[in-house]
C-alpha cells in the first residue's frame, strides 16, 4: 500500500488542505462539549441565562466551522482518491500493453484484469476511507484527549482503562476468529470451485450417473463450512455486548467519579458532564482504527498485486528508430536461433536456420512442443530468440523500430480475436487510411464477403464485445481479412485455418494466392493437406528442424514428415500418395 | 440509500412475493428467528434505561448537595446497582440473541446451499443449453452471501435501530416535550437534505457506473487482444481511447465519490446544531426550574445516540431490496421445472447385446424448428455408427438423445428392443461410455479421476486400463504419478494427454456401448495417434456412436449420419453415399482437391 503512496505525490497541495480540513472539523467539534460545560458551570449553576446564549452563539460559530472543514474534507479526499485510481489504472493499462507474451503468460490475463479492474477499486476505497478516517480518527482521539485532560484531569485513568480494555477485547476476539476467517475463505472458494465443476461436467456427471457422488462431496465441504461459519459466528456475537458493555460501563464510571469530586467543587458537575462526552469519542475513534486495521490488509494485497505488475518490466526492448532501410523484396532469414524459456532447462528451438523468400510460402508442421507456434512468435518479437539472428528483409528485427516492424508483418492467431464494434473497423484495425473497396476485397479474399452481405446491416454490422456475436469461423476469417487489408510484407498463418471447414480452407488459400506474390508467407499448421502444396515446409520436432523440402520430398525421405501423414490419411490415400511423390521425384519435378 | 460503489439498484421484479417465498424457506427457522428479533429488541430496550438514570444520579447528587452540603450517596448507590445490573444482564441476553442467530442462519445457508446444487442436477439439460452457467453459478456464490449477511447482520441491525429509535423517543418525551421537538425537528431536515443531494447524486452515481462498465470492457478487451494490438501497431491508439475513457470515469467517479460521502458530515453537523440547541433551551429550561440538570445530560447523551439508527434504518432499505432480489433469483432457480420423473416401475436390461433402433424419431429443441425428422435406422451389435457434418451442424443431437439429455417429441429409440423411455435414466445413461470433446475432469488426484466411472475399481484396474491407452508412461512421469492432484488450469497437461484421460476413464467404467467425439485439434500428431489406437481398443466389439473427423473411421463405419444445419441429410455407408454424389461426396472430395 505505502509503495503505491508515490502516486499521491502530485497531489500532495490538495492532501495538505485535506488535512487542514479534516483538523478544522474535528476542532470544531471537540469544542462543543467543554463549551457545554461551561454553560451548566457558569449558566446553568449559577443561573446566568445571557451566559448561556453567549455561549451558545460561540458553539454555533465552532459547528459552522467543523461543518465547513467536514465538507472540504469530504470533497478532497474524493478528489485526491479518485485522481490516484485514476493515474494507477492508467500506468497499469500501459505497463500491459507493453509486456511480451512470458511476461503475460506469467501473470495470466484474467489476473491482469482482475488487478487492473477490482484490484484498484479496492485500493481507491480504501484510499477515500483511509484518507478521511485514517486522519480524523487519531486526530480526534488526540484532541478529545487533549480536552479531556484540560476539563477533568483527574479523571483522565478512566479513558485509560476503558482503552485498555477493549483493546484487550478486540484482540483477544480477533486472535480467536482470524485464522478462522482464512479457512472460512477456502472453503467458499471451494463450494465456488465444486459448483463450478458440477455446471461444467454436468453431462459427464450424468454420463456416469454420478449426481450423487457429486453431493456427497458437495456436502462434505458445506458443512464444514457451516461448522467454520458457526464457530466464527458465536465468538463475533461476544463482540457487540462487550463492546456495549466497556461503552455504558465508562458513562458509570464517569458519572461516579464525577460525583465524588462534585462534593469539594460543584463546578466539576459541568466539567463530568463534558468528560464523559470526550471518553466516548475517544472510545469511539479507537473502534474506528481497528476498523482500518481490519480493511487496511484487504487493500494491502490488492496493493501487493497491483505493485506486481508495476515493477514487472518487459524484457523486450524496442529501437526508437529503425536502424537503416529494410529491402524492397521482403525476405525472413533464421541464423542459428535457440529459444529458452526463462529458467527452464530444455531449449525450446534449437539452431533452427532458414530462409524464406518472397512469393513462397514456408510451412512448418510437427507435434504440439515441437516448437512451431514459438519460432513463429519470434518473427513480431513476442518472445526474443535467445541466442542467433532474425533478419527481416535485411535487417536485424532487434534494430527495428517497433511500428515499422509491425507495419511489415500481418498476423493471424490461432483463434480469432475481434475488437467490439463494427465488421469494418476490425478490418480496418491498425490501418490509418484505407478504402471501403479495399475492406471489401480483404474480406473476399478470406472468404467472409459472403457472410458479411447476408448481414442487414454488412460491414457496418456490430461486433459484441469478445466478438460473441459472430461464430467461431467466422471470427477467424474476420481475423484473416485483417491481416490481408494491411496487405504486409510478411504473412503469418499461426494454425488459423483449422478453425475453417475443409471447404472453406481450400477456397481460401487459392484467393490468397494472387495476393500473396510478393510477400512472404509463413504457415504453421497441423493438417498435412493445408500445407502440401507449400514451397518449403520445416518439420520440426522437439525443437529441432528434421526435415526442409516440399511435401514430395519430406514424403519419401523424412520420418517424422512420413509419420504425421500416415496418422491423417488411411492407408490406401497414404500409398497413393507416396507413389505419387516418388514418381515425381524421379521425374526431377516436385 | 445506495452508495457510489453499489452496483445497480436491485429490486426485486415481484417484491411481495418474494418476501413470501423468502419467508417461506425460512421454514421451521422462523420461529427462532422471532425469538432473536425479540431478545434483540429486549436487549436494546435494556439498555435504553442508562443515560436516564445516569442523569437521575446527577441531580440527587446536585440537589443533595446544594440542599444539605452533603451528597446523599444511598439512593445513587441503588441507581449505580441498578444500571449494572441491567447493563448485564442485557448483554447476556445479546449475546444470546447472536448464539441462536448463528446458528440458525448457519444451518438456514447451509440448507439453501445443498438445495441449489441439488436443482442442479435436477434440471434437465436443456436448462443448461439456454442459460449461461455463471448465471447459475452467482446463485450459489452472490446470492447466497448476500442473504447470509443479512440473516447475520442486517437483521439484528434493524430491529436494534427500531427499538433505539422508538425507545429514546419515548425516553425523551418523557424528559422535555420542547427539548424532544427540537432534537426531533433536526432529524427530518438532515434526512430531507441528504435526500435532496442524493437526488441530484443519482445521476452522478448512474454515469460513474456507466464508466466504470466502459473502462472495464475495454480493459477486458485490450488485455485479451494485447498481441493483435501490438502487431497492429494499435498500441497508441488504444492508449488514447484508454485515456479518454479512464478520464470520463475520473470525472464523474469524483463527484460521486463526494456526493455519497456527504450523508454522514451532513447528519453530523445537523446533530451538532441540535446538540447546541438542545444546551441552550436545556439550559435555560434548567434555569427555570422546568427540567432538572441531570434531565438535560440525559438528553444530551439521548441525542448523541438518535442519529446513528436513523442513518443505519435509511441504509436497511436498499439491503431489503438487494437482500430480496438476490432471494427471488435463488427461488426462481430453485422452481425451474425439472426432467420428468424417471418411469416407475422401470425396465431394466439385464444382458445387453447393443442393438439401438431409431423408429421414427422427431426432434426439435426449439418448437416448431424440427431438426430430426422421421428418423429410423437399425444398428446391429458391434457396428460403428458415424455422423458427420460441418461445425455447428448439430452432430452433439445424436449424442443428446442417445443418452437422454433430450427427449424425442415423437417416436422411440430402443436398446435391444426396449424403449430408453421406459427405463431409469441412470440406467440408460450407465449403458454407454462416453468421451467428448470438451475433456472435462475434476479437481482431485488422478486415480480419482480414472475411477469416475467406476468408484469400485481398484488401482490395478485403472493401471491397467491407463496401459490399454498408453497413457500409462505419461502418469507414471508425473512427480506424483497416479495420485497427481489435477484441476482445471492445471498446466503440466496436455489437451491431448487430457483427452488421453478421459479416454482411459471410459476404459475403466468398460460400457458395453461407446459414445466418441473424436475431434481432436490442437493435439499433436503423436498423442493424436495415441488417442487413435486407444480409440480403436475401445470401440472394438461395442457399439460406438462416433462423431468422425478422421477418414479410417468414416470409410470403416457401419453405417455414416450425414448432418447439415440441424438435420440428419443423409444415411449410408460410405461406398453408397459417395455413389450418391450427394452433401458427403462434396464434404469428402474437398479434402483432396488440389490447390
Amino acid at each position: 500500500m505505502f509503495k503505491l503512496m508515490r502516486y499521491l505525490k502530485p497531489y500532495w497541495f490538495q492532501i495538505i488542505i485535506l488535512l487542514l480540513s479534516v483538523a478544522l472539523q474535528v476542532w470544531g467539534a471537540l469544542r462543543l462539549p467543554s463549551l457545554m460545560a461551561e454553560i451548566v458551570n457558569n449558566g446553568i449553576v449559577k443561573g446566568d441565562t445571557n451566559y448561556i446564549i453567549t455561549t451558545g452563539l460561540h458553539m454555533l460559530g465552532w459547528t459552522t466551522l467543523s461543518a465547513f472543514g467536514a465538507l472540504s474534507s469530504s470533497y478532497f479526499s474524493a478528489k485526491v482518491g479518485t485522481a490516484f485510481a485514476r493515474d494507477v489504472r492508467e500506468d497499469i493499462y500501459k505497463k500491459v500493453l507493453s509486456f511480451s507474451i512470458s511476461e503475460i503468460d506469467r501473470f495470466t490475463t484474467a489476473s491482469l484484469i482482475t488487478r487492473t479492474t477490482n484490484d484498484i477499486a479496492q485500493v481507491q476505497n480504501t484510499t477515500v476511507l483511509a484518507l478521511a478516517m485514517l486522519v480524523r480518527a487519531p486526530l480526534t482521539c488526540l484532541g478529545a484527549i487533549f480536552e479531556a485532560i484540560s476539563t477533568a484531569p483527574d479523571m483522565i485513568w478512566i479513558i485509560g482503562l476503558s482503552v485498555a480494555i477493549l483493546l484487550t477485547l478486540v484482540i483477544i476476539i480477533l486472535s480467536l476468529v482470524m485464522p478462522k476467517f482464512k479457512i472460512f475463505q477456502q472453503l467458499l472458494d471451494k463450494i465456488t470451485l465444486l459448483t463450478r465443476e458440477n455446471l461444467t461436467g454436468l453431462r459427464v456427471i450424468r454420463a456416469f450417473n454420478n449426481e450423487h457422488h457429486e453431493k456427497h462431496k458437495f456436502s462434505i465441504t458445506n458443512t464444514k463450512l457451516m461448522r467454520t461459519d458457526m464457530f466464527v459466528g458465536k465468538v463475533m456475537s461476544l463482540q457487540n455486548p462487550l463492546m456495549m458493555l466497556v461503552f455504558n460501563g465508562t458513562s458509570l464510571l464517569c458519572i461516579w467519579i464525577g460525583i465524588n469530586l462534585m462534593q469539594e467543587n460543584i463546578a466539576y458537575l459541568g466539567d463530568m458532564m463534558a468528560f464523559m462526552q470526550y471518553a466516548i469519542q475517544v472510545i469511539l475513534s479507537f473502534l474506528f482504527l481497528t476498523v482500518l486495521f481490519v480493511i487496511l490488509p484487504r487493500a494491502n494485497v490488492s496493493a501487493a498485486r497491483i505493485n506486481k505488475v508495476l515493477n514487472t518490466h518487459p524484457k523486450i526492448h524496442w529501437k526508437k528508430q529503425t536502424i537503416g532501410t529494410p529491402t524492397k523484396t521482403p525476405s525472413v532469414v533464421f541464423k542459428n536461433v535457440d529459444f529458452v524459456y526463462g529458467g527452464a532447462e530444455e531449449k525450446v528451438l534449437n539452431n533452427i536456420s532458414f530462409t524464406a523468400n518472397a512469393g513462397e510460402t514456408t510451412a512448418f508442421i510437427g507435434s504440439t512442443g515441437s516448437g512451431k507456434s514459438t519460432l513463429i512468435n519470434l518473427i513480431p518479437r513476442f518472445h526474443d530468440a535467445t541466442s542467433g539472428e532474425i533478419i527481416i528483409s535485411g535487417i536485424n528485427i532487434k534494430n527495428y523500430s517497433e511500428n515499422d516492424l509491425m507495419k511489415l508483418i500481418g498476423y493471424v492467431p490461432q483463434k480469432g480475436f475481434l475488437f467490439s464494434g463494427t465488421i469494418q473497423s476490425n478490418i480496418k484495425f491498425g490501418i490509418n487510411s484505407i478504402t471501403k473497396k479495399d475492406v471489401e476485397s480483404a474480406a473476399k479474399v478470406a472468404q467472409a464477403a459472403d457472410f458479411i452481405n447476408k448481414l442487414d446491416d454488412k460491414y457496418d454490422h456490430h461486433i459484441a464485445e469478445g466478438g460473441t456475436n459472430v461464430s467461431g469461423g467466422q471470427k477467424q476469417r474476420l481475423s484473416i481479412a485483417r491481416a490481408i487489408a494491411k496487405n504486409p510484407d510478411i504473412y503469418i498463418f499461426d494454425d488459423s485455418f483449422s478453425a475453417l471447414d475443409m471447404k472453406t480452407d481450400a477456397a481460401l488459400r487459392q484467393a490468397l494466392k494472387p495476393i500473396t506474390k510478393n510477400s512472404v508467407t509463413l504457415i504453421v499448421a497441423q493438417r498435412i493437406n493445408t500445407i502440401k502444396v507449400a514451397d518449403q515446409i520445416i518439420v520440426l520436432d522437439k525443437g529441432n528442424v528434421v526435415g526442409k523440402g516440399t511435401h514430395n520430398e519430406l514424403l519419401t525421405k523424412c520420418k517424422v514428415y512420413q509419420e504425421i501423414a500416415k496418422s491423417q490419411l488411411s492407408d490406401a490415400e497414404y500409398s497413393r500418395e507416396l507413389t505419387l511423390a516418388q514418381k515425381q521425384r524421379q521425374k526431377g519435378g516436385k | 440509500m445506495p452508495g457510489p460503489n453499489h452496483k445497480a439498484p436491485e429490486k426485486p421484479k415481484n417484491l411481495g412475493h418474494s418476501a413470501k417465498l423468502f419467508i417461506k424457506s425460512l421454514g421451521k427457522y422462523r420461529l427462532a428467528l422471532i425469538i432473536t428479533c425479540l431478545l434483540a429488541a429486549i436487549a436494546t430496550f435494556l439498555t435504553i434505561f442508562g443515560p436516564k438514570i445516569l442523569g437521575n444520579m446527577t441531580t440527587t447528587a446536585v440537589t443533595s448537595l446544594t440542599t444539605t452540603g452533603q451528597i446523599d450517596w444511598a439512593p445513587i448507590a441503588s441507581s449505580a446497582i441498578t444500571l449494572i445490573i441491567l447493563y448485564i444482564i442485557s448483554a447476556i441476553i445479546s449475546y444470546i440473541q447472536g448464539y441462536i442467530l448463528t446458528i440458525v442462519s448457519s444451518k438456514y445457508i447451509a440448507g439453501l446451499r445443498s438445495k441449489i446444487l441439488d436443482k442442479i442436477s435436477r434440471l434437465p439439460i436443456a436448462y443448461y443449453d439456454k442459460v449461461q452457467y455463471g448465471d447459475t453459478l452467482s446463485r450459489m456464490t452472490n446470492d447466497v452471501d448476500t442473504i447470509d449477511s443479512t440473516l447475520t447482520q442486517s437483521l439484528t441491525e434493524i430491529i436494534t435501530s427500531l427499538t433505539m429509535i422508538i425507545g429514546i423517543l419515548i425516553m425523551m418525551f418523557t424528559i422535555s416535550l420542547p427539548l424532544s421537538l427540537i432534537a426531533i425537528i433536526t432529524v427530518p431536515l438532515s434526512l430531507i437534505v441528504v435526500g435532496k443531494i442524493m437526488n441530484r447524486a443519482q445521476k452522478y452515481f448512474r454515469s460513474q457506473r456507466e464508466f466504470l462498465g466502459k473502462v472495464n470492457s475495454t480493459i477486458e478487451e485490450d488485455y485479451t487482444g494485447q498481441q493483435i494490438i501490438k502487431v497492429n501497431a494499435h498500441s497508441s491508439k488504444s492508449l488514447a481511447k484508454f485515456k479518454a475513457q479512464n478520464d470520463s470515469l475520473y470525472h464523474t467517479s469524483w463527484k460521486s465519490q463526494f456526493f455519497g460521502s456527504l450523508a454522514f458530515p451532513i447528519t453530523h453537523i445537523f446533530t451538532n446544531i441540535g446538540y447546541v440547541a438542545i444546551c441552550i433551551v436545556g439550559g435555560m429550561l434548567s434555569i427555570n426550574g422546568t427540567i432538572t440538570i441531570g434531565d438535560v445530560q440525559a438528553f444530551i447523551q439521548y441525542v448523541n445516540q438518535f442519529n446513528r439508527p436513523i442513518t443505519e434504518v435509511a441504509q436497511i432499505i436498499a439491503t431489503i431490496q438487494q437482500t430480496l432480489a438476490a432471494a427471488e433469483r435463488i427461488f426462481t432457480f430453485l422452481d425451474e421445472p425439472e426432467q420428468s420423473p424417471d418411469p416407475s416401475p422401470a425396465k431394466v436390461i439385464t444382458n445387453v447385446q447393443g442393438a439401438v433402433e431409431f423408429n421414427n424419431v422427431n426432434f426439435s429443441y426449439i418448437k416448431g424448428k424440427p431438426i430430426i425428422k422421421n428418423f429410423s435406422t437399425n444398428i446391429q451389435p458391434g457396428q460403428q455408427v458415424a455422423i458427420v457434418g460441418p461445425t455447428g451442424a448439430g452432430k452433439t443431437t445424436i449424442v443428446n438423445l442417445l443418452m437422454r439429455f433430450y427427449d424425442p417429441d415423437s417416436g422411440t429409440i430402443t436398446i435391444d428392443g426396449v424403449p430408453t423411455k421406459s427405463m431409469k435414466r441412470a440406467d440408460v445413461r450407465q449403458l454407454f461410455g462416453m468421451v467428448l470433446q470438451d475433456t472435462w475432469l475434476f479437481s482431485g488426484s488422478i486415480t480419482e479421476n480414472l475411477k469416475y466411472g467406476n468408484s469400485k475399481a481398484t488401482l490395478h484396474d485403472v493401471k491397467e486400463a491407463a496401459k490399454v491407452s498408453g497413457v500409462d508412461h505419461f502418469i507414471e512421469s508425473l512427480p506424483h504419478g497416479y495420485q497427481t492432484h489435477i484441476d482445471e488450469d492445471s498446466d503440466n497437461i496436455s489437451a491431448g494427454e487430457k483427452q488421453l484421460l478421459t479416454i482411459t476413464r471410459a476404459i475403466v467404467a468398460d460400457p458395453p456401448m461407446i459414445i466418441l467425439d473424436e475431434a481432436t485439434s490442437n493435439v499433436d500428431t503423436r498423442t493424436e495417434e495415441l488417442i487413435q489406437e486407444a480409440f480403436d481398443k475401445l470401440t472394438k466389439g461395442r457399439t460406438s456412436f462416433v462423431i468422425a473427423h478422421r477418414l479410417s473411421t468414416i470409410r470403416n463405419a457401419n453405417l455414416i449420419l450425414v448432418m447439415k444445419d440441424g438435420n440428419i441429410i443423409e444415411q449410408g455407408t460410405h461406398n453408397t453415399l459417395l455413389k450418391a454424389g450427394g452433401f458427403y461426396a462434396e464434404l469428402y472430395n474437398s479434402q483432396f482437391k488440389e490447390v
